[in-house]
């Protein structure tokens, strides 16, 4: 079974975006995995990015360079 | 309480809806129908005059439980969010997609399963389309498919659709005004207070545990995640067991009194345009309901897309006929789809291609 653990999940505004940012973060080698966004954070049933809290730098980069717009960053255990 | 953070929990609220759906079937709704979203969106359209097929006329309190269950448990649980803005007469369009796809085949992807596990073969071949149906949506994602973002609304834009459906309970309990069918599938039905309850519960554990049947698949060919399917297994689970000790369970392709057909080509298709068009419109037609209740504009602009949809699905002669016996000479009468039924499919999926590869992402958008 899977090490529940601190993570950062980033948040979008669309699917789309969720799918553009696994394109982004793998064509710089960011590390992280697309998520369903977890039921803690939402209701809704879009897609999240999760990575570990030390690549939030490295994904406010990534987001930046292409114009991916985060609906929300959190820190959460999963 | 949070119903998403363990798959016990997820197996639970499936299972919670099967229990819904079979006590439903038990207590008089159709046989092997038990609740399907896009017949019992039918059924009410019918009631209201939006078609005349006379059979399948009855308002269904399901429908309007299932919305007003994910409001008031959205509205308790402060999960009620009010959006609008994500492209909505696209939406409306895969609604109409949704009834169309599904009333070709006979059913939603909910009915799908509840006929699988009363061994309807039909269901088992209509699953092929419907996964390739979601298959090709998970694919028009990959290439950055987007309808655009929905944003905050009023906070009553959100409830409309909860409100409007309150009123067409109140209308089919306090006066005649509503069609009501004498005869066919849309004249059985279970107790109106079961229905209604019924509904509420299911709509209130669709809403906590994100029950959806595109979306359930959707996760698994994208990110290998089996959260959502679970509910389904163990929605499928209950319905099979319901299903043996009542004595439903029958293993074959033409079973009359089961309202399905075996044009097998058709049920893919249909099923193919449904799950196309889910993944497109970001959820089954359940999940719309159930989205259209927390509070979304857009998902309630998709259920009057089915709700249209299902009606012309009718008045223009789309809808397959079901497999029945000839009462005089007991001969077994295969059901079909018409050719005015087959076309609409074929135009319902040229449709999602135009709509899943024209519509694009656009940065920062």
């Amino acid at each position: 079974m899977r090490k529940k653990e601190l993570k950062l999940i980033v948040t979008f505004h669309t699917t789309a975006d969720a799918m553009a940012m696994e394109k982004a973060c793998r064509s710089k080698d960011v590390p992280g995995r697309l998520i369903p966004v977890p039921r803690e954070i939402s209701a809704g049933c879009g897609l999240a990015w999760c990575a570990l809290p030390d690549q939030r730098e490295s994904l406010l980069s990534v987001m930046a360079e292409n114009g991916i717009e985060q609906e929300d960053l959190h820190e959460i255990i999963f | 309480m949070n119903l998403s953070d363990s798959k016990k929990k997820l197996a639970l609220a499936g299972a919670v809806c099967g229990i819904v759906a079979a006590a439903l079937a038990y207590f008089g709704n159709p046989a092997n129908m038990a609740f399907c979203i896009a017949c019992f969106i039918r059924d009410t359209a019918g009631a209201l005059g939006l078609h005349s097929t006379e059979t399948v006329q009855y308002v269904r309190p399901e429908i309007i439980g299932l919305v007003l269950g994910a409001f008031l448990i959205s509205a308790v649980t402060k999960e009620y969010r009010s959006t609008a803005g994500s492209s909505p007469m696209t939406r409306f369009v895969l609604g109409m997609i949704l009834a169309i796809g599904s009333l070709v085949f006979l059913g939603c992807p909910l009915r799908m399963i509840i006929r699988m596990s009363a061994g309807d073969l039909n269901a088992w071949v209509a699953l092929i389309g419907f996964v390739l149906g979601v298959g090709t949506g998970v694919f028009a994602l990959k290439k950055g498919f987007s309808l655009g973002r929905a944003h905050l609304a009023g906070r009553m834009s959100g409830a409309v659709l909860s409100v409007l459906l309150l009123g067409v309970l109140i209308l089919s309990l306090a006066t005649t005004l509503l069609k009501a069918s004498q005869s066919g599938p849309g004249s059985m039905h279970a107790p109106v207070l079961l229905s209604l309850a019924g509904g509420l519960v299911f709509g209130a554990f669709a809403q906590k545990s994100r029950m959806c049947f595109a979306g359930s698949i959707r996760d698994v060919i994208l990110m290998r995640n089996f959260d959502l399917l679970t509910i389904i297994g163990s929605f499928f689970v209950v319905m099979l067991v319901y299903n043996i000790a009542s004595g439903n369970f029958v293993p074959a392709f033409d079973t009359p009194g089961v309202i399905a057909h075996s044009e097998h080509l058709w049920n893919i298709l249909g099923m193919y345009a449904v799950g196309f068009a889910a993944v497109l419109a970001g959820g089954c037609p359940l999940r719309q309901l159930i989205l259209a209740g927390q509070g979304s504009s857009d998902s309630a602009v998709t259920v009057f897309g089915m709700l249209l949809g299902a009606a012309l699905a009718h008045n223009l002669g789309l809808a397959a006929s079901a497999t029945a016996v000839n009462a005089e000479t007991q001969e077994i009468v295969s059901g079909s789809v018409p050719l005015n039924g087959k076309i609409a499919v074929i135009i319902c999926i040229a449709v999602c291609f135009i709509i899943g590869f024209g519509n694009k992402r656009t940065e920062g958008k």
